[in-house]
């Protein structure tokens, strides 16, 4: 894929605290890329600075190889989904929707046809008459993004969209951003600090904490292959088992030295570091396949709905085990003897 | 032990509820029914008949230059209203655009002459304004003009200027609250959208502080046209207008029913001003929830 948009070395202080540093990011054209990180840092601040809203002290944000890091707003070919939804009050819905077309001049029958056109896409087509006050959370929120894409921008840039609705709906916007980014195929970046929303809707996810990036990849990466302790205990409940880091990725703890998978950023041979196993990859029992087997004593049981986590005690070390839920409970209970088993590919390395 | 509080409570309920209730139809709309009543009875010389006449009323519809004197002070308080929007409207853009304590600091410098004596700006004014004033001795002292500039001295214009600069912290005011809750993303949107500083003005900021700029234009109107010491003292001959008829009435004329018959036309006026304000404010307000 091509890059559209590249942020290079791009720094920024507000006053004496230092909330981006040397950030760089290549977008690319045409995909679906989420910001994700917890609050204060620094994820809608980037935002902005692609946008136009702040100014980077430091850096470059280049758009087809040209810095556009300090051009006015209105100069930009991004459109903004804004978490407050920003609608005009007293305009209506085809108002709010057409207003990208009519400050450039658009002729009145042309922006009447495309309003109709992205109303249909968003399907509000109903409510073109209603002002923003007459509509609900949900429908606020399409009439947002009918706005912003209506300009067809190069990039939309959405800052928690879906912080303000209720779970269900939520899951239904999701969705419903991922179709309308499939139909009109325009590079979306988004914001969140919902690690669940960013594995269900992004191609590539960016993980950011005190304003660096500390992981950039595919959801799937990021969850199973995190490079450091912030961000495997950031996507759920993660076991880490603290040690020493050996050979070949292989580190010395409690419960033994683990084998572990190696992908080039674990941290050096005698380093403090951390074993990473996902609790959903460790097997009750020796399995054929399993190549790390420790034993354990069971200390409590948990049903969660699908899952059942099991706790199990491991000299010393509590391991979260997750199981497939069954109607007749699992053969386990509290003070069971059982052996714990998983694949070396399962076991990740970090420094701590 | 536990009732007398609730007794007590209750009284106090009732005396809360007794003073937002009385004091405005006691010191409100008490004196309005007596002049409604008053301007029902009639004079004969210096000696008042306490019958009930239309009298009055007939007299300011078919005298010659009542009707004409209510017109022109309409006029005169609509383009007061319209002056203190025109020069009021920027002020309070440019305060609003201001950040933080500097804001403040000037919005409090600007209401300042709201709490100063009335009797003493209108003299500061006139001091200005006046043949030998500020204003005409600076011209000459420029050498702009020769002689001393007549045309806003001691006549209607000048009641229009004194009215407007006295009455320009009135219309500041509101459409300063009007602009400050104004939400800072909308005009975030509107650049994102492509939309120039102008045209996010215009499209954006301007239709939203309408409503402030509607009950400026209420109060200065409301507020002007009650006014009848600012043409006393700087309208002259000439400056005539509605309250100072309604003033010689009670005063030099004797004549109190025909007086009150005025005022309660004056009251109407203000009354249809403030309806046609809360019509068309409420109107564009009730957009925003
Ligand atoms: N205008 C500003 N002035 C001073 N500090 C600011 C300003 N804007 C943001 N900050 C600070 O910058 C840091 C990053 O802010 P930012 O809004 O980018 O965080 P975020 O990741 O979007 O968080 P959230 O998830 O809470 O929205 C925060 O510590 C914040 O306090
Ligand atoms: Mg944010």
């Amino acid at each position: 894929m091509a890059v559209l948009l590249e942020l290079k070395g791009v720094g920024k202080a507000f006053g004496a605290t230092r909330v981006l540093e040397h950030i760089d990011l290549a977008v690319e054209d045409g995909e679906f890329i989420t910001i994700l990180g917890p609050s204060g840092s620094g994820k809608t601040t980037i935002l902005r600075m692609i946008g136009g809203f702040t100014q980077p002290d430091q850096g470059q944000i280049l758009l087809d190889g040209r810095d556009i890091a300090h051009d006015p707003i209105n100069r930009r070919p991004f459109n903004t989904v804004f978490q407050d939804y920003a609608l005009f009050p007293h305009m209506t819905v085809a108002g709010n929707v057409g207003y990208g077309l009519k400050v450039r001049g658009t002729a009145n029958a042309v922006i009447k046809q495309r309003v109709g056109e992205v109303l249909d896409l968003v399907q509000l087509g109903s409510l073109a008459a209603r002002y923003p006050a007459q509509l609900s959370g949900g429908q606020r929120q399409r009439v947002a993004l009918a706005r912003a894409i209506i300009c067809q921008p190069r990039l939309i840039l959405l800052d928690e969209p879906l912080a303000a609705l209720d779970v269900e709906l939520r899951k239904q916007m999701q969705e419903f951003l991922k179709d309308i980014h499939r139909e009109i195929k325009t590079t979306f970046l988004f914001v969140t600090h919902d690690q669940e929303e960013a594995i269900a809707m992004a191609d590539r996810i960016c993980v950011m904490n005190y304003g660096k990036i500390l992981q950039l990849g595919s959801p799937t990466e990021v969850y199973y292959r995190p490079h450091s302790e912030f961000v495997a205990r950031f996507f759920g409940d993660n076991n880490l088992i603290e040690g020493v880091a050996g050979d070949r990725g292989s580190v010395a703890t409690p419960i033994g030295t683990l084998p572990c998978a190696a992908d080039g950023t674990e941290p050096a041979a005698g380093a403090k570091a951390f074993a990473v196993i996902r609790p959903e990859a460790i097997r009750i029992g020796n399995e054929p396949g399993a190549n790390t087997v420790v034993a354990g004593q069971v200390s409590s049981v948990n049903f969660g709905g699908a899952a059942t986590v099991a706790v199990v005690d491991v000299a010393g070390v509590p391991l979260r085990v997750k199981l497939p839920s069954r109607a007749e409970g699992l053969p386990l209970k509290v003070g069971d003897r059982v052996q714990l088993a998983w694949r070396t590919e399962d076991c990740r390395l970090v420094a701590a | 032990m536990t009732a007398k509080p609730i007794e007590a409570d209750r009284i106090w309920r009732g005396i809360a509820l007794l003073a937002a209730y009385g004091l405005p139809i006691f010191f409100i709309l008490l004196p309005l029914c007596g002049f409604l009543v008053y301007s029902l009875f009639w004079v004969e010389g210096t000696e008042l008949h306490y019958e009930l006449t239309l009298v009055n009323y007939r007299r300011f519809f078919t005298d010659e230059i009542y009707v004409p004197v209510l017109r022109q002070t309409v006029v005169l308080c609509l383009e007061v209203a319209g002056l203190c929007i025109a020069f009021g409207y920027p002020v309070a853009y440019f305060l609003s655009g201001l950040k933080g304590r500097k804001k403040y600091t000037l919005l409090m410098l600007l209401l300042v002459p709201l709490l100063m004596s009335y009797i003493i700006k209108m003299y500061a004014i006139r001091s200005i304004l006046g043949g030998n004033g500020f204003l005409n001795r600076s011209l000459i002292a420029l050498g702009i003009i020769d002689q001393p500039l007549t045309f806003f001295v001691f006549n209607l214009n000048a009641v229009l200027l004194t009215l407007s600069v006295l009455l320009l912290p009135f219309a500041i005011l509101p459409i300063f609250l009007s602009l400050e809750r104004i939400p800072k993303n909308l005009l975030e949107a509107s650049a994102d959208l492509g939309g120039s500083n102008a045209q996010s003005f215009f499209r954006v900021i301007l239709p939203l502080s309408l409503p402030g700029v509607i009950s400026a234009a209420t109060f200065v109107f409301v507020l002007a046209i009650g006014d009848f010491l600012t043409p006393q003292m700087v309208g002259g001959q000439s400056g005539f207008t509605f309250g100072r008829i309604i003033y010689s009435q009670f005063g030099t004329a004797f004549n109190w029913p025909f007086g009150s018959a005025l005022s309660v036309i004056l009251a109407a006026v203000v009354i249809v001003a403030i309806l046609v304000g809360a019509r068309f404010g409420g109107e564009k307000a009730g957009v925003h929830r």
